[in-house]
């Protein structure tokens, strides 16, 4: 176990160890590979004593840091209404209490899960990975990083250091929802975050990522092209959201099959971009 | 309120009292089985199948063997005691040349860590040919499926004898290519086709519900270590240690008092701890060692390789007049009972055959063995499957014809002395009772208003009630009642306390014996310590050692008051016990203390002989009791979620010995009755592999899907249970999964045959109806 303070201790941890070390941040998704002997590594990086990992800035968009933990997003008033909303319900969906004290955005992202929760919404407001590696730093849109279940754009002596996002502008609301069976401690059998931008009562930016329904998560792209520059009637939500199944590909599996999850792709769009939508209007819904 | 003979008001039957283990259990200092240790200690790893059905070609533990640290690893080639026609899971130890289902054990470590053992198991080599699998129990029950059982093993009836079900017939042999029908049972009464001929609607339909964990907390665990004069010493989780030492000692084929099992605190079992699983293995291990083994098993093992409780598809065929009036029933009980036989066949017919007053029936039930990890009981065993089919049907029946659903239920009930399916006659119960109190509660009758106040940024509304029971169980038991030489009383059974049992013995023994419930001592002796005693199943341990317990501590006070009587030279019948005095009634400053009487029967030279009461009874009045449920629901109908607003449970107690303790009952009762209903399944894809064998995926409900359960407990006395008390431990797990049905049906008009009711079988049916 390696204990880094800063992002250049870390680098030089990872580029001694190379592909026999493993980063760790809260652990909730490491701790049980480890216990179920899906990784050995040789050697585990600790995150948890480099400080600047654990900044949130908002500031003409938002600098979250990697280790930003879940009940942070969940509980940071600058998060709390309109355009950052959908980014704060789904650290408060993460686990449990307890879970969301530990899990964090950077260790979500990395780890790629198909069902990670805090993707979408970050996919949804655009957002930039900031990854640091001996080379310096390098900047890889967030709908590039992710290249496959349980794979990213990061190399073995490389780690995320931040995840940028554009300011959204005044009129811009977000919404993510999950399909559980259960109301807690469940993953999602889709999930999906909405941003929508407005200006003067037109749609300038829509942004539908889904989650649980492709190896990574998706961007419903025809439905977001139906939507920019037009007025977001309830119909043309409907129609989106129709679209959005298209771009899911899903699977069954033990969560749900494939009807049923392009069916809650549509349901869950529909009630994202309605959500969304009443938020950049300035609605508190 | 209760019937008791003593004088005083004494502290005991009737006191709601915390469970004494409650603290210790919720702050995490009791020690179970994974918390023991001995000197030497050595850790236990099971190698377990992948496949659900292969021939073993050949097994190479060499290099696991030479592991550091690893004592010793053994295959079936190891144990000459093992059977090929393995009646039962704990004889099939390890798999000999062919495993039946997934994550049966093929080899068995023994290692210093419980990370060396494990290491050890990646260094076996086995060598499979992969065989067809029987998985799915309608195909596995056709001839030409994949035989599950060696040709020639018995049937095992044994769980239903534990059980205490009712007596009934066996069916016709299974045909004879149909290899997998295990046991097969058959009751009729009456024209069926008459009846059907005759009915105004006949309704069909087939219910089925998956096989399901029982999600006890502590997961199966033994710790065994052998004397150098070949006795072994049993530290174990259980439901009943002399049952664990009869099925370990005809493993090992040694005789009983060889054994001697501990009972270590028991962190739940339902069910799934009636019969021996990891504890052979666990002693072969320990014997070719020759040092104390621990076994614990992991959560991973309990979903793959527990033994859950059976798949149960039930086709059910009624008739009815317009009126109402029933007139036919048909039904077809297919039971998968997994790889070994061991279901109980014959409570299934009883509900659906004469729960209500069918006047024709023909019930046939065939037990199917299929390559899964065979099953056990569950808490109340084929009860709530059952109740689902016939009361989700007399729900159906009575919506069809327009008829109040209650009113219906109640008219068709049948009462205390009409026949069951097998002809004998129903016991005393309080079915009608515990209907009838839930249909007066506010809920019920306000439903129509809930189901008017769905829309409007709400879900769809519903509410249902079900009603549900057990048939109660029996088996013989004993107990001793001492007094101590300071006057108080101590209790010895060898009856596990697994819900709050000793407690409530405690309390019966307390208002027997005349004598404050702090002043008595309840123990739970080992097997070579404690008289026979039964099971802690069947909802049968306060019914039946609480009338051992009731008898002894009696015995015990007829013996205290006659030495009593040479002392104060009156009769037995003027003499009372008040405030651990024996008095003459009324002159209260005559008396001889209870501590004297005591003292004098463990005095040297005294000739006053010692007090102990003694009862061992057999049984054989059942006590039915039943539970009533009531779920008001919102269902979201896009999504299928299913909101749970308020839960009712209605329960006959007969007798609440320990209030607090009952309503602990139908609390967790509900829940995994609700989690059964909603929730659960062990799913299996077309190659017999488990698809969700962790708690993530194998959904129990937490605390963030509950509401407030409402308890309320009705009592009408038994007439054969100690102070009229019944079971209460099952008959909560019953109703929910018709109960949700039912609401659900109200809320949207969908009727669901298949439980779980998923979001997704929700949400699609809606969505199919339009
Ligand atoms: C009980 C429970 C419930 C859960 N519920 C949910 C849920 O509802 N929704 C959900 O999405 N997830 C859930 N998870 C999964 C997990 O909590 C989240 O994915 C969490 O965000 C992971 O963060 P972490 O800090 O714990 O990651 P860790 O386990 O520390 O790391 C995860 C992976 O990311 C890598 N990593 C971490 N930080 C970095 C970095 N800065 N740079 C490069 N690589 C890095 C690690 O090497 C590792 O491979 C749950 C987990 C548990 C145990």
């Amino acid at each position: 176990m390696i204990l880094p303070g800063s992002v250049k201790e870390c680098v030089q941890a990872l580029a001694e160890h190379g592909a026999a070390a493993k980063l760790v941040a809260g652990g909730t998704d490491l701790l049980p590979q480890l216990k179920n002997h899906l990784l050995k590594p040789g050697v585990v990086v600790d995150l948890s004593g480099v400080a600047t990992l654990k900044k949130l800035t908002a500031d003409k968009g938002l600098r979250i840091g990697a280790a930003v933990t879940a009940r942070e997003l969940e509980r940071d008033g600058r998060l709390a209404t309109g355009a950052y909303r959908g980014l704060a319900e789904s650290g408060a969906l993460v686990g449990s209490v307890q879970v969301r004290h530990l899990a964090t955005v950077g260790g979500n992202i990395c780890n790629a899960a198909p069902s990670a929760d805090m993707i979408p919404p970050l996919l949804a407001l655009d957002a930039e990975a900031v990854i640091a590696g001996p080379r310096g730093e390098r900047r890889v849109p967030l709908r590039d990083f992710i290249t496959g279940v349980r794979t990213t754009v990061l190399g073995a002596d490389e780690l995320l250091v931040e995840l940028s996002v554009p300011d959204p502008g005044p009129h811009s609301g977000g919404a993510y929802l999950r399909h559980t069976p259960r109301r807690e401690l469940d993953i999602a059998v889709v999930g999906v975050g909405s941003q929508v931008t407005l200006a003067n009562g037109v749609c300038t930016k829509a942004r539908i990522a889904l989650a649980a329904v492709a190896p990574t998560p998706v961007h419903a792209r025809a439905a977001e092209r139906a939507l920019e520059g037009q007025a977001l009637t309830p119909q043309r939500i409907e129609e989106a959201a129709k679209l959005a199944v298209e771009a899911a590909r899903p699977i069954s599996d033990q969560r749900g099959s494939v009807e049923f999850r392009r069916h809650l792709v549509r349901v869950l769009t529909r009630r994202t971009l309605t959500t969304a939508l009443a938020r950049a209007n300035g609605g508190q819904a | 309120m209760s019937t008791m003979k003593t004088t005083r008001d004494v502290r005991g039957v009737g006191l709601s009292i915390p469970r004494p283990d409650g603290p210790e259990k919720v702050t995490g200092r009791v020690q179970y089985v994974a918390d023991m240790t001995s000197r030497g200690l050595l850790h236990a790893k099971l190698l377990r199948s992948r496949h659900a059905h292969a021939r073993i070609v050949g097994i190479d533990t060499t290099r696991a063997k030479a592991l550091p640290g690893v004592r010793a690893v053994l295959t079936a080639r190891d144990i000459p005691e093992l059977k090929h026609k393995a009646p039962t899971r704990a004889h099939a130890v390890l798999a000999i040349d062919r495993v039946v289902f997934a994550g049966q054990p093929v080899a068995a470590v023994a290692a210093d860590e419980a990370a060396i053992a494990e290491e050890a198991l990646d260094l076996i080599e086995v060598q499979y040919e992969v065989l067809p699998a029987a998985v799915d129990p309608l195909k596995s029950m056709q001839p030409g499926a994949p035989p599950v059982a060696e040709l020639g093993t018995e049937a095992d009836t044994s769980e239903a004898l534990a059980h205490s079900a009712v007596a009934m017939a066996k069916g016709e042999a299974a045909p004879a290519k149909a290899v997998n029908i295990s046991q097969t049972a058959a009751v009729k009464r009456g024209d069926v086709a008459k009846g059907f001929a005759e009915s105004d609607l006949v309704l069909e339909h087939t219910y089925r519900v998956p096989m399901v964990h029982q999600g006890y907390l502590e997961p199966h665990a033994v710790l065994a270590e052998w004397d150098r004069a070949g006795n072994l010493t049993l530290w174990a989780s259980t439901q009943g240690s002399f049952n664990t030492r009869s099925e370990v000692a005809d493993v090992l084929g040694i005789e009983e008092n060889r054994i001697k099992v501990i009972p270590v605190e028991c962190g739940g079992g339902f069910g799934g701890k009636i019969r021996a699983l990891c504890e052979p293995i666990t002693a072969l291990l320990a014997r070719a060692t020759k040092r104390p083994v621990r076994y614990v098993m992991t959560r991973r093992e309990e979903l793959e390789a527990g033994m859950p409780a059976p798949q149960v598809i039930i086709r059910l065929k009624t008739g009815v007049k317009r009126d109402g009036a029933l007139m036919a029933l048909e039904a077809e009980t297919v039971l998968e009972s997994g790889a070994f036989s061991g279901t109980v066949l014959a409570v299934s017919a009883v509900f659906l055959g004469s729960l209500y007053r069918w006047p024709a029936f023909d019930i046939k039930g065939s037990e199917v063995l299929t390559h899964k990890p065979s099953v056990a009981a569950y808490r109340a065993p084929v009860a709530p499957q059952t109740i689902f089919a016939i009361d989700s049907h007399m729900e159906s029946l009575a919506r069809a014809l327009a008829l109040d659903p209650v009113e219906f239920r109640r008219r068709h009930l049948q009462k205390p002395g009409e026949p069951m399916v097998n002809n004998q006659p129903w016991a005393s119960n309080g079915a009608h009772e515990v209907l009838t109190r839930i249909a007066e509660h506010p809920l019920w009758k306000e439903r129509e208003a809930w189901k008017k106040s769905s829309g409007n940024g709400h879900g769809l509304r519903g509410t249902g009630l079900a009603l549900g029971g057990w048939l109660g169980g029996l088996q013989p038991t004993s107990a001793t009642v001492k007094l101590n030489p300071d006057g108080t009383l101590a209790v010895l059974t060898g009856q596990v306390d697994i819900a709050g049992t000793n407690i409530a013995l405690a309390q019966i023994a307390a208002t027997a014996y005349g004598l404050d419930i702090d002043k008595v001592k309840i123990t739970t002796g080992d097997t070579d310590v404690a008289p026979l005693t039964g099971l802690s199943a069947g909802s049968k341990t306060i019914y039946t050692v609480g009338t051992a317990v009731l008898q002894a501590a009696q015995n015990a006070r007829q013996q205290t008051l006659e030495i009593a009587a040479k002392e104060l030279e009156a009769s037995v019948q003027d003499l009372e016990i008040v405030d651990g005095k024996v008095i003459v009634r009324g002159v209260p400053d005559k008396g001889v203390t209870l501590a004297s009487i005591g003292k004098k029967g463990n005095l040297y030279m005294s000739k006053v002989e010692p007090v102990l009461g003694v009862a061992h009874p057999a049984f054989s009045q059942q006590a039915p009791a039943f539970a009533a449920q009531l779920a008001r629901i919102e269902v979201d109908p896009d999504t299928g979620q299913t909101t749970l607003h308020d839960f009712v449970v209605v329960q006959d107690a007969g007798h609440a010995i320990n209030p607090l303790g009952v309503e602990g009952q139908m609390q967790g009762g509900a829940v995994q009755s609700l989690g059964i209903a909603l929730t659960e399944a062990l799913m299996y894809d077309d190659s017999g592999r488990l698809m969700n064998p962790s708690l993530l995926d194998y959904r129990t409900l937490t605390a963030a899907d509950l509401p407030d359960i409402e308890t309320i407990i009705v009592e009408v006395p038994s007439p054969s249970g100690p102070y009229g008390a019944r079971g209460v431990g099952e008959p909560p797990i019953v109703p929910a999964p018709a109960a949700l049905a039912n609401a659900i049906h109200d809320a949207t008009g969908v009727r669901l045959t298949e439980v779980p009711l998923t979001p997704e079988r929700i949400a699609l049916a809606i969505a199919a109806k339009g």
